[in-house]
């Protein structure tokens, strides 16, 4: 395994040999959050941070995209396919939860018959460049869904914050490559090494919040309808902070952006929730999710329990967004307390009997 | 692989009401690229996304059966956005479609079987289909009887006469045709498709019973099939829910941990009752 150490100060040095050949993706200060957006100027790079607000999911699945382009010649369609899907794309200090979320996100979209070329052609032209977390927030729980704060795998080169420096790790083909082009990165001593181990111990020790989500699955294969439901919904406002912010949630709708004038437009997607009422409203005015209490349900039923049967893994990285979001604090740690207790209760129940 | 998204071009060749009312329509669809055509090849029960450029996207049963050939159908009632926009549109105009898509009828498992078609209204678009598929010249040997049952309100609600009136000619197939009240000039059944169901009783020995309709119809209709011994295995269902992808991408169809669009639409009651009642 190769190491080697970026001086911080060399950040500006690195984009300028690499901005070349990518779009270069990286976490920069908008109003207040951290946003991955597309920067021209390296002074821009913000990595002094916890995490973004909204995860660069959406720099490969953004919250609007065009899926093709029509125009009308008399009563003729012509229909131009996107051209820029061959872009090599660069993201910049990823964390580790949202590396691991472009994994689950190509799994997903690469399942079944047909699979999802836009998505997928952009994740394999894109290269990742993540970044371990010294100190993990409150609301972090990654170690319980198979993470860790410094997990690297789904990362192309993979950086530990030493404080003046980064050790830089190669992780894949891609990454080597990187690290190839970048001959002017100094090599790691040993102490290095030593120091981002023990950061990684500290780091990991430092997170708090824990499921047991084997159990949670389990409970929740057997308890579609329990009222705990009822509960678990009452509070929510239905402000759908918690999947617009998650990096996994990926559902989006289909419309038609049409200038009528011109006699040309496009079909864009546009990121959708599971916890709207709209979601799933018929034609017909028939809805199968008419209630608070059947959206809650569908949005931790689908990440801890369709996930794990159809995907075989969490449909969740345990990065806390949702945890952070939601206004009324009807949050997934009080939620998946509320599912435990089932068990608990029934087993006390067991016991009382 | 190409972009999933982007639809076959095809054009309106002929337009057809189906109902007095004139909010059902037919619409045959021909391919502007030849090889669109073969590269379809759907099977009965299966569906396909059908567009109008600016207008949107939605997903319809495939009306017209694979021994038809060189034509493909689809039969539009007038209830939404884009529904609404096919009823305004004329022949010539270009339609996108994206398909075949869902498992359709499993017309393979239905071989050596006595087949009982239950419909509703006009949920009997890919009813039209498999009827049409099993009693085409090359396959009909492969099934055994074949009874249809067809209900609507009213007889001007009637779909597809032609195509209903050839089957009552035929001997190898048993049509009985019902509406809800009497008429005058109506000479065949008159009552709920379930009462006709418990009336014609057909026999669950060997037999798959196929049902599509409004829910009030298809759980009654179920109800009559289970008194008379039917199984919940042997009773098939097309399931309808929104739709955008209809390649299991863009969410919303799920039930439990199924999707419609590519698990389904076809399940059988006993694969239902399994799942979380949220469809």
């Amino acid at each position: 395994m190769e190491y080697k150490i970026l001086m911080k100060n060399d950040i500006v040095k690195l984009f300028n040999d690499l901005t070349n050949d990518y779009k270069f993706y990286a976490p920069t200060k908008e109003k207040g959050n951290i946003v991955f957006k597309e920067i021209s100027n390296p002074e821009e790079i913000e990595l002094n941070y916890l995490n973004s607000k909204i995860p660069p999911k959406d720099v490969l699945f953004p919250q609007k995209e065009t899926i093709f382009e029509y125009r009308y010649e008399g009563k003729d369609v012509i229909i131009e396919d996107r051209k820029d899907l061959d872009d090599k794309i660069l993201i910049f200090g990823v964390r580790p939860c949202d590396a691991y979320s472009f994994k689950l996100l190509e799994d997903f979209f690469a399942f079944g018959k047909v699979q999802d070329e836009i998505f997928l052609k952009k994740r394999k032209n894109s290269t990742i460049i993540g970044i371990g977390c010294n100190s993990p927030r409150h609301s972090c729980f990654c170690t319980s869904v198979g993470g860790h704060p410094f997990q690297k795998d789904s990362m192309d080169l993979f950086l530990v914050d030493l404080g003046e420096k980064y050790l830089v790790e190669a992780i894949s083909e891609k990454g080597k490559n990187i690290i190839q082009k970048l001959s002017w990165l100094l090599d790691a001593k040993n102490e290095d090494l030593q120091k981002s181990q023990e950061l990684a111990k500290k780091s990991e020790e430092s997170i708090t919040t824990k499921f047991n989500f084997d159990l949670v699955t389990k409970i929740l294969g057997d308890n579609f309808e329990h009222p705990v439901w009822q509960k678990i919904s009452e509070s929510c406002i239905g402000c759908s902070s918690c999947t617009f912010l998650c990096p996994t949630c990926t559902c989006f709708d289909v419309i038609d952006e049409n200038d009528e004038y011109n006699h040309r437009g496009r079909r864009i997607r546009i990121w959708d929730t599971c916890q709207s009422c709209l979601y799933t409203l018929e034609t017909s005015g028939h809805n199968p999710r008419p209630d608070k209490i059947q959206r809650c349900r569908n949005r931790i039923m689908h990440k801890f329990s369709y996930y794990p049967s159809n995907y075989n893994c969490l449909g969740c990285v345990g990065c806390g967004r949702c945890i952070i979001a939601c206004p009324v604090n009807n949050e997934l740690r009080i939620i998946i307390d509320e599912i435990i207790e089932i068990e608990k209760k029934e087993e006390s129940e067991k016991v009382n009997a | 692989m190409p972009n999933p998204y982007i639809p076959m071009l095809t054009k309106i060749k002929s337009i057809i009401t189906e109902n007095e009312v004139n909010d059902i329509k037919t619409f045959e669809l021909e391919f502007i690229n030849k090889e669109d055509y073969k590269k379809f090849n759907n099977i009965p029960g299966q569906f396909a996304e059908l567009s109008i450029m600016g207008k949107g996207e939605c997903p319809i049963g495939i009306a017209s059966s694979p021994t038809e050939e060189g034509t493909i159908k689809f039969t539009i009632k007038k209830m939404g956005t884009v529904t609404s926009e096919f009823h305004n549109c004329e022949t010539g105009d270009t339609i996108g479609i994206r398909g075949p898509l869902g498992n359709g009828w499993p017309i393979e498992g239905l071989k050596g079987k006595n087949i009982v078609v239950i419909g509703g209204g006009f949920a009997f678009s890919t009813l039209r289909s498999l009827i049409l598929y099993v009693l085409d010249k090359k396959n009909r040997k492969d099934y055994g009887k074949i009874t249809v049952i067809y209900g609507n309100r009213n007889s001007g609600e009637v779909l597809y006469r032609d195509v209903l009136e050839d089957w009552e000619k035929r001997d190898d197939i048993k049509v009985v045709l019902t509406i809800d009240r009497e008429e005058e000039q109506w000479t065949k059944k008159v009552g709920f498709v379930a009462a006709v169901v418990k009336e014609v009783a057909p026999s669950s020995d060997n037999a798959v019973a196929v049902v599509c309709g409004p829910p009030i119809m298809i759980k009654t209709a179920q109800n009559e099939l289970e008194k008379l011994n039917w199984k919940d295995e042997q009773i098939l269902n097309s399931l309808e829910m929104r739709m955008k992808c209809g390649i299991g991408k863009c969410g919303r169809c799920n039930i439990g941990d199924k999707f419609v669009c590519i698990d389904g639409p076809v399940f059988s009651l006993a694969e239902l009752k399994k799942l979380p009642k949220e469809h």
